[in-house]
């Protein structure tokens, strides 16, 4: 397999997954149905809870500070250790972020086989955890590691929020104008990387994208009273976009002409290389979605790519839209674009055109 | 007869090499694809569906075969240089199709018990088809004819199986509270099932 190893130990750690991107996660409509019974803990201190599917839990300490904490780990997307480590570490953190949050404090999660890798892959993975860490200003103060194949890695976060100020998936108002701040399709990328169907640069630039913390997007959404958002994650655009419409009680709708995708991606789709998860999130989203009639089908696939460390989608009182994009461009964020809008609760809770 | 042999390999690449085929071969050329991972095998039969692509699946222990017949109606979305494109291309649609619209669990009007016979006869007759319809839309009370003790189930199944997409009414799901009960089909709104209609040639209403 041609792909960049730059760690020391020269292992290709992309040799360990065998499925590409069709086992990594349990469909969603099957991990509904398996939480659906477990009994919601009653507290008046938990803020946001499994109940309406949000990124990260939140418990209020005092009237002051809430804590946001979450957990996210998943198996190798990128052949060397180090970045690997910054991807899944990125990732972690991005749900505090998206709960508008200031991450603190994570412990390492760790799945590594003790035989079959070189050990010092396990210790790049752990140097890139903690030097995205650092990045964010996360300081990682243990962690547990279990011995098992293929590994799999990431963080469990503990950050802090004020109360008044949660973002929560449920926060969104009719007439809120939706803004994605990075640009989609990091599992077609992976996917078709390991199809050899890429060439280095459209694969270095998703990884890129993967490795850009939500940090200043989370202090964006703080300046501008953004009440509603999401990450976008394992369940696709589609996928987050019917949550935070269900969570929120309005029906959102997402013109995908103006959805930003990373290069070569349409492509990709269109050459029939299209993961697994985006059909298991097709399964799950279809019950609540119409799919307009002229919606192009490899643009439909595409908002059901499961995305790793993607961006933000938030939904921004139309007035301030504006000045919102012009600084999250002005920050990293060249490719953030309004591709959709929060109206009235209709029959579809989403509408994809 | 094109053959696309996927087997051992794993997802996407069965439903790359499937729309590579697809592709390739002459527009009335019939394309046939081994698979023997039950989870490309699904992605594949969902692809085929969506794009309205009428198939049969012949499975024989791990191995599953699909056929796709094509004839010069159906159009795929070409990609001529391969390496991305960047630009969107509207997706051609094959015009001519036929849809079946069922508004009851009886087929006819009269006498109830013969119209309940009939309906099941007329499902069973319609699997026989050829060229099997585009859809079937189920609204008003014909949503329970798609539901897990309906006699006709096996029949929906094997329409879908085909590549005739089957869309349920969600307002009428909803209206008689059987969402639970309903293992074929996909949920629709009444814009998607206004669309189905209007782009039908022809309508069939048992």
């Amino acid at each position: 397999m041609t792909t960049t190893v730059n760690g020391p130990a020269g292992f290709d750690l992309l040799s360990t997954v065998e499925t590409g991107g069709c086992s990594a996660k349990i469909p969603p409509r099957q991990l509904e149905e398996l939480l659906q019974d477990m009994p919601l803990p009653a507290d008046p201190r938990i803020l946001v809870d499994i109940a309406t599917h949000d990124d990260a839990g939140v418990y209020k300490i005092n009237d002051e500070t809430a804590l946001v904490i979450t957990t996210d780990f998943f198996p190798p997307v990128v052949s060397d250790g180090y970045e690997f480590g910054l991807i899944a570490a990125t990732n972690s953190i991005s749900d505090v972020y998206a709960m508008g949050g200031t991450p603190l404090v994570a412990l390492n999660i760790m799945m590594f086989p003790s035989t079959r890798i070189p050990m010092e892959v396990y210790k790049e993975i752990l140097r890139g955890g903690h030097d995205k860490a650092r990045e964010a200003g996360v300081s990682i103060i243990g962690g547990h590691t279990i011995d098992d194949y293929p590994p799999k890695y990431g963080l469990a976060v503990i950050g802090t929020v004020h109360p008044g100020r949660v973002i929560t998936n449920a926060g969104v108002r009719e007439g809120d104008e939706l803004i994605l701040t990075k640009p989609l399709g990091t599992g077609i990328i992976l996917a078709g990387h390991r199809m050899k169907m890429t060439i280095p640069s459209q694969l270095e630039n998703a990884v890129s994208i993967m490795k850009q913390l939500n940090a200043r997007g989370a202090e964006l959404m703080q300046k501008y009273s953004v009440r509603g958002a999401t990450d976008i994650t394992g369940f696709g655009l589609a996928g987050h976009a019917l949550k935070m419409a269900r969570g929120s009680g309005v029906t959102v709708n997402i013109d995908m002409k103006s959805v930003p995708l990373l290069d070569c991606v349409y492509s990709l789709a269109d050459q029939g290389c299209i993961p697994g998860a985006a059909f298991r999130n097709l399964d799950y989203t279809e019950g609540g979605t119409r799919f307009t009639s002229d919606l192009d089908y490899n643009l439909k696939m595409i908002a059901h790519d499961a995305q790793t460390s993607g961006g933000l989608l938030m939904a921004v009182a139309p007035e301030k839209s504006r000045e919102l994009l012009k600084e999250l461009h002005e920050s990293g964020h060249g490719e953030a674009a309004v591709i959709g809008k929060a109206i009235r609760k209709a029959e579809a809770d989403l509408v994809l055109q | 007869m094109k053959t696309v042999d996927t087997r051992g390999l794993n997802c996407p690449a069965p439903l790359i090499k499937t729309k590579q085929g697809l592709n390739e071969a002459a527009p009335d050329e019939t394309v046939q694809i081994l698979i023997d991972n039950p989870a490309s095998l699904s992605n594949v039969k969902r692809y085929l569906t969506d794009n309205r692509l009428p198939f049969t699946v012949r499975e024989e222990g791990s191995l599953a075969t699909v056929t796709v017949t094509r004839s010069e109606k159906t159009e795929l979305t070409e990609n001529e240089t391969g390496y991305c494109t960047t630009e969107i291309t509207e997706k051609k649609t094959g015009t001519r199709n036929t849809v079946v619209a069922v508004t009851s669990e009886r087929m006819g009007s009269g006498d109830d018990e013969l119209g309940t016979k009939l309906m099941v006869s007329f499902f069973r007759t319609l699997v026989l088809l050829e060229p099997s319809p585009a859809a079937v839309v189920f609204y008003n009370a014909g949503v329970k004819m798609a539901m897990d003790d309906s006699p006709v189930l096996d029949h929906i199944r094997e329409l879908s199986e085909k590549g005739t997409a089957i869309y349920l009414c969600t307002t009428c799901i909803n209206h008689f509270g059987i969402r639970d009960r309903l293992p074929a089909g996909s949920f629709s709104d009444m814009y998607q099932i206004l669309n189905v209609l209007k782009d039908a040639d022809h309508i069939i209403r048992p």
